[in-house]
């Protein structure tokens, strides 16, 4: 009994650490003054301020963007990839595996002054800075999006609904997109809650790349940084709550995908 | 194309060790790269420890407790960069929370405490180490049994003997894996460093990006050199990591 008491303490403990700057954000960014032990001045106001502020609705407006469009274009082509890899050649699929763990290896910094120099002189689509950053997210969640589409593939023997679909007629490549893809539609929500927050909160690679050029959520929390305590720690709780809410969506679909497994065994 | 650009000139076409000596023998430079690998290794130390403990404490801990661990670890793992700076700030900054409340209470330690230091900087690293490191342990303490712990009791061992001659041998090759994972994810971070301490600090991947984007002049080819670096740090770790898991896989064979 002593043991489960020391372990419980433990958690506690580490709980405590990760928790505490968490609260205290949420505390500052409802008090007006915070300059002795306890706040004064409970209010709500600077939620208020920066939810009426057009840079921060922009800039939210440019992070989803930036987010979203990289899981749509990552998704088709490693969807197409795959149809060509379960359908038509299954031994490719290694060499797939390889290529999509390259990015494991360049991470952040090197991954942006890269492709940066690289493409800083190129032609217009290229050096255009959003494609640019767009085109970045989009290696940075490659390896993402591919384990988690090949693992839900392979949970639900994806062969075997393609056969079925080809004996009631159907082609194959209709048979993939009409059968399979709606099939691992949670898994592709898992992935996409993943990837786009993976965007949201990156800040290194939008500021390499996108730098002056435009701005998302992480560059204005920089910018309010220097400003005022109050309105950056209101940004922060903002942001974490959509973060927060992804993950809610994503847990609740991996259980959901949890209980259907179990139903159907 | 960065590695080819490294050896570059700064001016024309050609071929140059110079940037690589000039990184060598610069002190600011040798700083960053020497503050860069302290501070990771440091970090991923600490965070593996406590991952350890913490990882331990809920496989003994009930299963309700447990839960609640996972969601507080998988919560905090989105908690990085820029906001976990700024909280940062707030506790222990110069008017921060704790400093405060250290200033009232008289204890020095708190009120004295400079959250813009390599000490703050290491707290932070710290803070986003350790729930990435717990969720990666955590499957290994299942894969624990509870018949080897019998076993060793049958046998006359007691607690000790089986944590250093049974558990640790077992779970030592994904600790090792974890701690690599650890060490590049401290290694390459930026954006924590970036708004703690802005220049103020010699970090490697802050000196990179200012040869890119700096405010002074921009040195491509430096910076390049400066990466590779950076990523010859990273491979290194990572295979005198790799020789240690054969080792141990192997010493835990026979």
């Amino acid at each position: 009994m002593k043991k489960s008491a020391s372990s419980k303490i433990i958690i506690v403990l580490i709980c405590l650490y990760l928790v505490l700057p968490l609260i205290l954000t949420f505390l500052y960014s409802i008090f007006t003054e915070w300059n002795e032990v306890l706040p004064k001045g409970l209010t709500l106001r600077y939620y208020k301020d920066i939810l009426l502020d057009g840079n921060f609705l922009i800039s939210v407006i440019h992070t989803i963007i930036v987010s979203i469009v990289p899981f749509i274009i990552c998704t088709t082509v490693v969807l197409l990839a795959l149809y060509v890899i379960v359908v038509y050649h299954p031994e490719w699929d290694k060499y797939t595996q390889m290529l999509c763990n390259i990015p494991y290896a360049i991470q952040g910094v090197i991954l942006a002054i890269s492709i940066l120099s690289l493409y800083v002189n190129a032609p217009q689509p290229f050096s255009n800075r959003f494609v640019m950053v767009v085109l970045t997210y989009c290696i940075v969640i490659l390896p993402y999006i591919y384990r988690g589409l090949k693992n839900s593939l392979d949970t639900i023997n994806a062969n075997r609904l393609i056969e079925a679909a080809q004996m009631l007629g159907a082609n194959k490549f209709y048979a993939f997109f009409a059968v399979v893809v709606p099939n691992i539609l949670s898994g592709i929500t898992i992935v996409a809650m993943l990837s786009i927050s993976m965007v949201f909160g990156d800040f290194v690679i939008v500021n390499i790349i996108g730098g002056s050029y435009f701005q998302t959520t992480q560059m204005y929390l920089y910018k309010k940084l220097f400003q005022s305590g109050q309105a950056s720690s209101v940004v922060i709780v903002v942001m974490f709550g959509i973060a927060l809410f992804m993950s809610a969506i994503m847990n609740s679909l991996k259980n959901k995908g949890r209980q259907n497994r179990k139903e159907t065994n | 194309m960065i590695i080819i650009r490294s050896f570059a000139p700064e001016e024309g076409i050609g071929f140059t060790f110079e940037h690589y000596i000039s990184i060598f023998t610069k002190r600011l430079y040798q700083q960053a790269v020497l503050n860069s690998v302290l501070i990771a290794i440091v970090s991923s130390l600490v965070g593996i420890i406590v991952a350890f403990l913490g990882a331990k404490a809920a496989n003994e801990a009930s299963s309700k407790w447990k839960d609640f661990f996972v969601n507080i670890l998988n919560m905090t793992s989105n908690f990085a960069g820029i906001p976990l700076a700024f909280a940062f700030i707030i506790l222990l900054g110069n008017v921060g929370v704790l400093v405060m409340f250290g200033k009232s209470m008289g204890i020095s330690a708190l009120a004295n405490f400079d959250i813009y230091s390599a000490k703050g900087l290491l707290l932070t690293y710290i803070y986003f180490q350790i729930p990435l490191a717990t969720l990666l342990l955590m499957p290994t303490f299942n894969g624990l049994r509870k018949e080897w712990k019998e076993a060793v009791m049958l046998l006359g061992g007691n607690n000790f003997v089986y944590w250093t001659k049974i558990a640790i041998p077992t779970i030592m090759p994904s600790m090792l894996a974890t701690l690599s994972v650890l060490f590049s994810n401290a290694i390459a971070a930026y954006a924590t460093a970036y708004a703690l301490l802005s220049n103020n600090y010699s970090l490697l991947p802050i000196r990179i990006s200012e040869q890119f984007v700096g405010d002074v002049v921009q040195r491509k080819e430096f910076g390049s050199a400066l990466a590779v670096v950076l990523m010859l740090t990273m491979v290194i770790a990572t295979s005198i990591n790799n020789y240690f898991i054969k080792k141990s896989i192997g010493g835990g064979s026979r």
